[in-house]
């Protein structure tokens, strides 16, 4: 009996903290009453045991009997023992009868029997060792719970933190119903201006304006925008720059603020800053292409109003092309920005071959736009994109603003109408104010006293350039001279000027001193401060600023003729002096701008009033040539001097 | 972290969260110190705890500051897209400037110097 004796342990009662103060101090909920605790002992009795055992007993003793039969001297305190078990047996059994009679026990008061202090001992021992594996285990679970939490923390903070550097930049939304799977947590970045879709300006919003931001297998944030997604807008000349495909310059911003999306290995190296600014930059990138499919998208739908500047000659998907005036056409298309390499590579490759029957290689291209007077595409397309830019995207922005801008500037809301027709006059007018310009760089380049210079108009569709001679000054001192014009104003010019202006194919000359239009063959004498304005075609142009400059130049010839006090008088371009009384002598101009010398050359004419003979005057021409103004002055000085000495001099020549 | 994003939101939610972790790994330690075979001692014990309390009140205060200011936070007040195209406009004529201004170099440099 000994040997089969179990220890069975009461759990430790367990006592549960309520709260723990600040201070430290541990509230304990109050304790059960007698009567539920007396309710959950008689609870814990369990008579199972007690059956088993009685059975086992049982049976114990039929097998006993048989043997004791042989040995029953060796088991007689057993047997004697055995008999004491019955006993006690026989009590449980009683028991458990009436029980079973009652279906209910009360028990009236069970006092423990008081433990002997060894007992209370070991009690102790037992429950302060497993108490103290609790708290083992305890802090060893605090302290994993500590360590996993920390690594989630730092991964997050890796996300979060990068995310709240792109918020800086972009709008970031979440949207709960997304954040389904575990890699991604409904983030997404939504890169449209909502203050632009508003139903009237009818821009659809693009299939990029929302990006995702997922987790990469590292905690690390990722957007997953597809390659190659994204496009630029070109613009070019058709036949002389390469359609769809980016020449060299535009590859060359492509390396630099291109981008790889960082494979997973890339990323783990790359430090977060660095990927941040990737993000970033493809964000901006994406940003970009959206502004791009808006433009051509309002492209496409100014396209079918009337314009009085472009007519359309081709038009497919991402791409439009039309003619404008002055012989040139133009395209403007959509082309994917392709970021990974070796695609592009092949394309370029491949439009190379397909495009090298059309177009030029890259300087003789420029030279051809050159000649053509095609300005730069870039500017252009930069042109086309701030013009659509200020006019329908800050529209929305800012209406008062525009409108007051737009009130002062007519031309502007003009044009506000119809802003791929202004951008096609504005081109057009470009083209044809670099060919005006060839013109008067080439009359300026021949004739070594005439300066040209240009000026800024800061509109679009108006070119200006001034083109000036600056005279040499008067022998005749200064005061001299202002004794000779009471109103002491110095009436002699040195500077003159020739105004050319040109609005989008009209060109109109404004000159000073020079002789209006009706008074053109007439007027003898030239105001030093009028100003008569002309309009011409450009292929007149050369021969009326040369007119002019020569007018000009005659004028100055007369004023110094008259500071001298001779008399004089002019004739368009020639300037008369009277020598003696019926004879004349003439200096003529002549203007040729094919003349590769000087443009502007002068002859002496010598008239006799009383004789009219054809023989007589014909001699009477001589060819001075390309004058210079100094020359110019000092051939007038002589002829003034003649007009002194008489009729002999006259004859000398 | 940088320095000067220190003081935001997301840095002192990140503090909390790492107090969060001190928290923990303080009731470790007492734990383990309660466990000790040479039984604890009171100084550590008490110096833990107090730590652990002082935490939680730190904890707690940061959360309430930070829920309050989360209600003024409006991202999408001021959108800049359409400012930033302006700017990549620029950009571009900026770059355009600089190829001119590097043509215009390379022309000058192909006459000999007046000096």
């Amino acid at each position: 009996m000994d040997s089969d004796m179990e220890i069975s342990l009461d759990r430790l009662p367990i006592k549960r903290l309520e709260s723990i103060e600040e201070n430290g101090a541990e509230r304990f909920p109050s304790d059960v009453d007698y009567d539920d605790k007396r309710v959950s002992l008689i609870r814990r009795i369990d008579f199972a045991w007690a059956l088993e055992e009685e059975d086992e007993l049982k049976k114990k003793k039929q097998k006993k009997s048989s043997k004791d039969s042989v040995e029953q001297w060796k088991w007689k305190g057993m047997v004697e023992n055995l008999q004491l078990a019955h006993q006690e047996l026989t009590v449980i059994i009683d028991l458990i009868d009436t029980v079973q009679a009652n279906d209910a026990v009360t028990v009236a008061g069970m006092t423990r029997p008081k433990p002997m202090p060894n007992e209370i001992l070991s009690d102790l021992a037992v429950s302060t060792a497993t108490k103290l594996q609790g708290y083992r285990n305890l802090g060893n679970y605090f302290k994993q719970s500590a360590k996993a939490l920390e690594q989630k923390i730092n991964r997050e903070a890796r996300f979060y933190g990068a995310l709240i550097r792109l918020q800086r930049n972009w709008k970031v939304k979440r949207q709960r119903m997304l954040a389904s799977n575990a890699s991604n947590e409904g983030f997404t970045i939504d890169l449209s201006d909502s203050s632009l879709y508003d139903p009237t300006s009818g821009f659809r919003p693009s299939t990029l304006s929302t990006i995702r931001v997922d987790h990469d297998s590292a905690g690390m944030l990722a957007i997953n925008v597809p390659q190659d997604s994204w496009y630029s807008l070109r613009f070019g000349y058709v036949g002389l720059n390469p359609i769809g495909n980016s020449n060299e310059s535009d590859e060359h911003i492509d390396s630099t603020t291109g981008h790889d999306i960082p494979g997973t290995s890339e990323k783990l190296s790359a430090s977060d800053d660095k990927y941040v600014k990737e993000t970033h930059s493809l964000l901006r990138e994406v940003h970009k292409s959206i502004f791009a499919e808006q433009l051509f998208d309002m492209l496409n739908r100014e396209a079918f109003n009337e314009g009085v500047g472009f007519n359309i000659s081709g038009l497919r998907e991402n791409f439009m092309e039309m003619s404008i005036g002055q012989g040139a056409s133009l395209f403007v298309s959509l082309h994917p920005s392709g970021k990974n390499p070796s695609i592009k590579k092949s394309e370029s490759a491949t439009l190379l071959i397909e495009s090298s029957g059309r177009v030029e290689p890259a300087e003789g291209g420029d030279y051809r736009l050159k000649k053509l007077g095609f300005p730069n595409r870039t500017s252009y397309e930069i042109y086309l994109q701030q013009i659509f830019h200020e006019h329908a995207f800050g529209k929305a922005k800012d209406q008062l603003k525009s409108k007051s801008i737009r009130a002062s500037n007519q031309t502007e809301k003009d044009s506000n109408s119809g802003l791929l027709d202004h951008f096609c006059l504005s081109l057009t007018h470009r083209i044809f104010s670099n060919r005006v310009l060839v013109h008067l760089e080439s009359v300026v380049c021949k004739v070594p006293y005439l300066h040209l210079i240009s000026h800024p108009t800061w509109n679009s569709r108006t070119s200006s350039w001034t083109v000036f001679m600056t005279v040499p000054p008067s022998i005749i001192p200064q005061g001299r001279s202002e004794t000779q014009s009471p109103d002491g104003k110095r009436n002699l010019k040195t500077q003159f000027r020739t105004k050319v202006v040109v609005k989008d194919d009209c060109i109109s000359v404004e000159a000073e001193c020079t002789p209006n239009v009706v008074g053109l063959l007439k007027s003898s004498s030239c105001n030093l401060f009028s100003i008569n304005k002309y309009e011409c075609d450009v292929a007149d142009l050369p021969v009326m600023i040369l007119q002019q400059v020569a007018s000009q130049i005659v004028c100055w010839l007369l004023e110094e003729a008259r500071t001298v006090g001779t008399k004089a008088s002019r004739e368009f371009l020639s300037l008369s002096l009277e020598i003696v009384e019926g004879e004349r002598v003439s200096l003529v101009a002549h203007v040729n701008p094919e003349d590769a010398k000087g443009c502007i050359s002068w002859w002496l004419v010598m008239e006799n009033g009383c004789t009219e003979e054809r023989e007589g005057v014909s001699e009477s021409r001589k060819l001075l040539g390309h004058l210079s103004l100094d020359v110019l002055y000092s051939v007038l000085m002589d002829l003034i001097n003649l007009c002194g000495t008489g009729r002999n001099a006259l004859e000398r020549l | 972290m940088d320095p000067q994003t220190q003081n935001t939101s997301l840095q002192r939610l990140q503090n909390v969260e790492n107090r969060v972790v001190k928290v923990l790994e303080l009731a470790g330690g007492v734990m383990e110190e309660l466990a000790s075979p040479s039984g604890p001692k009171k100084e550590f014990v008490n110096s833990h705890c107090r730590e652990f309390m002082q935490s939680m009140k730190d904890i707690q205060v940061t959360l309430r500051e930070e829920i309050k200011s989360a209600c003024e936070y409006r991202p999408f007040e001021k959108c800049d897209y359409n400012a930033r195209i302006a700017n990549e406009i620029c950009f571009q004529k900026l770059e355009y400037v600089l190829t001119q201004l590097e043509d215009l170099k390379q022309t000058a440099d192909r006459y000999p110097s007046s000096d």
